[in-house]
């Protein structure tokens, strides 16, 4: 339990570190909360009055930003299926982000719920057992539920995740793996438990429809991997470019000289096993038989031990010192980790015969074991050192582009499927040409004199189609069109279920009176707040999780000083 | 071949425990700016409205109130009323009398579109003035059409009845199937034994979802403090009914509860010129809704195919 705290004791440290930049976007991001928060105490003191909301608009954009947000928490999660149900190993890292959004997004929806509250002094009555829960009658209740649950499982998982991550010891199954499936179906059940808020009321014909719930879920899947696009991409950005300025012998020119190399002895074998102790388990007569395959490099910093785009066969354990991978992305170089006595590097491309996908260079003066691919088969020939090294390989943390186009299909097909169900909706209103389809007719043409909706919703639908022919089309498999793409998404569909969905449902009023929505500045405030809150926690989370992924912040080095002091990259050389 | 950067030396660790004065500074005048911040986007709670006290914070629900409990909160509120008006009130908790079920019937033939009933709701029942929350909705809807998509809400002729023309007021039709009840997440709206919905004004959370939920658009919201001209109250009160409101809770029509559970009329009864109203008793076999229900042959529940079964009823002089 100490444990526990001094782990978070040291991730709460770490996110008061970070360079000016990462001052000057939390700190901005506090001013937005501020000033969001005093729109708040203005409403709290006066009422909902200073809201754009009435009697015949009874929910504004509180409610809307609420409803697109459940999606985002939902589509979060639902990146735990590829890698748990399909094990697909390139979102392996991007499952943890994923929950981390879930849990900005679930924080800001509850924040978005209680200041839509007339009376928010009140909640306690929404509290089981101490207040009067309308349970399972009201579907306000039930959201209550399972929002509050998703919370919990959502923190649970992650934070379970990263202190296992942090202690570098392998999780227990039972302790995750079942809260994981729990969390996928909780995904889908809060979403449409969301959704039959308002299919559940007979009395607005636009809302009343069976429909509803499917199009929260393609809308959802769509909005929610895009932002993950977009998150992780930043994420990318700041680890590498913090890093800039790092170098390796010939960045500028000619290769470096080959290292220094000598025979492994036993003793070097025995030297490993202080750090890794797995290796204690392979017997004599193996090891007898792998040294003449292995032999130690002795490097100086900026010493490159393998090349990117190389294939060869050779893998690396580091006896002393410590060794920076880095990887080239067009142009620039970004550091995917930097790995310490004990850790192992290049087995990948000594196991399965690929390129190297990184330059690994000394950082330090360093001695390295390097073992061709059969010596580390027969190593591995060992099951716990099979064990640790398969592992270690699953555990990387790599935002690869394989995993952002992995994504991308997720959003391709939800997309298709959003517009698919809108078209349908739209069909079944206009073409049964019904009393009903009033509400509609607001939204999309407008009534006479009325038409505040009217650009809005078709900025979304041109948005949405736009999105998906770039989906449909190869260009979103660059970056760059895929981000232009993933905005698009957001843009499109926070409008279409949002403002598109939650203010038609009240126009006209169930006695036929137009009256329109805008939101008041105070109101819109209040959402800027909450928005900036939600940033403000996601990328603390972020900061937190990024070094414990990459193994900077752990355990092993608990009293030293934090990996932080030299932002954000440990790898930095000039300490 | 170049070189990486690198120091040949590294600088010696600083004293790690000890805080440098910069950073003590630096700390401090971030940590004084943060709190000045923060004080500044609190102050518009100095301006509160209506600071909830303990005793309202804790205050029970209706329903697990003993009699006791209920005395003392009725005392409260007339302290509280009289403090703030300066009127002491008559606040009373009338309960629902056995084998009464309460029933509205309005003559469609007769009503004017006067809105007189509109005004009477708002003196008997302590509505808010500014902005004024009115229970009842006058529909002007053209001859031969139910169509409410067709109404006219904001008709202001020289002179009522209009040729051409009919008239329907809806207020709250006191469903037999309420879907404003369902809804609620704290049990703050619910049907009593008369029939007639009831809020607990001190329980209701003010979510508005009963508000999306109505399909005949009855309840209303008290968006800011209600603002009732002192000399405009009305003192004979019910914890149920017409006591008044406070910031940011549901109120709708209630069938006037401090006048029907005390065996009188409600005030848009009594105040109808054309004697378009009739309220009553539908168990008792001798009351004029029952003898209204019994012998017209049309009469309409509004929204019928919605499955609530108001007890609200239109009919026409044929």
């Amino acid at each position: 339990m100490r444990n526990y705290f001094v782990f978070l004791g040291r991730c709460a440290g770490v996110a008061f570190e970070g360079d000016w930049r990462y001052y000057a976007w939390v700190g901005l991001l506090s001013v937005i909360c501020l000033l969001g928060l005093h729109a708040y105490c203005r409403q709290f003191a006066q009422g909902l009055i200073v809201t754009g909301m009435s009697d015949e608009v009874s929910w504004g954009v509180y409610i809307a930003n609420f409803t697109f947000l459940v999606g985002v928490a939902a589509a979060a999660v639902m990146m735990v299926i590829p890698v748990y149900i399909y094990k697909n190993e390139d979102l392996h890292d991007l499952v943890i982000f994923g929950e981390l959004l879930a849990v900005a997004a679930i924080l800001m929806c509850l924040a978005f719920v209680t200041v839509d509250l007339g009376r928010p002094d009140r909640f306690w009555h929404l509290i089981p057992g101490i207040g009067q829960f309308n349970f399972p009658k009201s579907m306000l209740s039930w959201d209550v539920i399972v929002l509050n649950g998703y919370l919990l499982l959502n923190v649970h998982i992650c934070g379970y995740l990263l202190y296992c991550r942090y202690r570098k010891s392998k999780p227990g199954k039972w302790f995750y793996i079942p809260f994981v499936f729990i969390a996928i179906v909780w995904a889908v059940s809060i979403h449409t438990v969301t959704a039959f808020l308002y299919v559940g009321l007979g009395g607005r014909p636009f809302w009343n429809s069976s429909i509803v719930g499917p199009r929260f879920l393609a809308s959802a899947f769509t909005a929610g991997p895009a932002l993950i696009i977009l998150a992780m991409q930043v994420v990318r950005r700041v680890t590498s470019s913090a890093s800039a300025g790092v170098g390796w012998r010939e960045a500028g020119g000619a290769p470096s000289p080959p290292p220094k190399r000598r025979a492994a002895s036993a003793e070097d074998l025995v030297a490993l096993t202080r750090y890794l102790p797995e290796i204690g388990t392979v017997p004599m007569e193996l090891r007898q038989r792998l040294l003449p395959m292995a032999e130690v490099l002795v490097v100086e910093p900026g010493d490159v031990l393998l090349r990117q785009g190389e294939t060869s066969d050779k893998a690396f354990f580091i006896l002393r010192g410590c060794v920076v991978v880095k990887r080239q992305e067009g142009g620039r170089f970004r550091i995917t980790r930097t790995a310490g006595p004990g850790e192992q590097f290049g087995e990948i491309t000594a196991l399965d015969g690929t390129p190297r996908t990184a330059t690994a260079f000394a950082e330090e003066p360093s001695l390295v074991l390097s073992l061709s691919a059969e010596a580390l088969r027969l190593l591995m020939q060992s099951p716990q050192v099979e064990r640790i090294v398969r592992s270690r390989m699953s555990e990387r943390l790599l935002i690869t582009d394989r995993a952002l186009m992995t994504l991308r299909s997720i959003v391709q097909v939800s997309m298709l499927i959003n517009v698919f169900l809108l078209a349908n909706e739209v069909f079944k209103e206009f073409y049964s040409g019904n009393l009903h389809v009033v509400s509609s007719k607001y939204l999309f043409v407008g009534l006479e004199h009325h038409h505040a909706l009217v650009p809005w919703i078709w900025t979304a639908i041109a948005f949405n189609l736009a999105a998906m022919v770039l989906l449909i089309l190869p260009v979103s498999r660059s970056l760059k069109w895929l981000n232009v793409t993933c905005v698009l998404c957001i843009v499109g569909i926070w409008i279409e279920k949002g403002m598109g969905l939650v203010i038609p449902g009240f126009i006209p009023t169930p006695l036929g009176e137009v009256m329109e929505y805008r939101p008041s500045l105070n109101e819109t405030l209040v959402c800027f707040g909450i928005w900036a809150f939600g940033l403000l926690c996601y990328t603390v989370f972020l900061r937190m999780s990024v070094p414990i992924l990459q193994g900077r912040l752990s355990k092993e080095n608990e009293g030293a000083p934090e990996p932080s002091h030299h932002p954000p990259a440990a790898a930095s050389p000039r300490r | 071949m170049d070189k990486p950067p690198q120091s040949p030396a590294r600088p010696p660790a600083p004293p790690a425990p000890v805080m440098g004065r910069r950073s003590f500074l630096r700390t401090s005048a971030v940590l004084t700016t943060g709190l000045a911040a923060l004080a500044a986007s609190l102050k518009p709670l100095l301006e509160m409205n209506d600071f909830p006290t303990m005793q309202r914070f804790l205050q029970k629900y209706y329903k697990e109130m003993t009699p006791q409990d209920m005395d003392k909160v009725l005392k409260r509120i007339e302290e509280e009323v009289k403090q703030e008006y300066g009127l002491r009130p008559h606040v009373r908790d009338l309960k629902p009398m056995d084998g009464v079920e309460f029933v509205y019937c309005l003559n469609l033939t007769r009503c004017i579109g006067c809105r007189k009933c509109v005004h009477a709701c708002v003196a008997e029942n302590n509505q808010s003035r500014d902005p004024e929350i009115q229970y009842i909705r006058v529909l002007r809807l053209p001859d031969g059409s139910l169509d409410i998509d067709k109404a006219d809400h904001f008709y202001a002729p020289e002179s009522v009845p209009e040729k051409g023309y009919f008239y329907m007021p809806v207020q709250c039709q006191q469903c037999k199937n309420p879907p404003c009840v369902k809804v609620c997440p704290v049990h703050a709206t619910w049907q009593e034994a008369d029939g007639i919905t009831v809020i607990d004004y001190d329980w209701c959370i003010g979510c508005r979802y009963c508000e999306a939920a109505c399909p005949y658009w009855a309840r209303r919201f008290n968006f800011t403090k209600p603002a009732i001209p002192k000399e405009r109250l009305n003192p004979d009160m019910a914890y149920l009914g017409n006591r008044p409101r406070r910031q940011g809770v549901m109120e709708k029509c209630h069938f006037c509860i401090q006048r029907a559970r005390a065996g009188r009329y409600p005030a848009c009864l009594e105040v109808c010129p054309a004697g378009a109203r009739k309220f009553g008793n539908i168990l008792d076999p001798n009351s004029e809704v029952s003898y209204i229900l019994r012998s017209k042959r049309v009469f309409i529940q509004l929204k019928e195919e919605m499955g609530t079964s108001p007890r609200f009823f239109y009919y026409f002089d044929v």
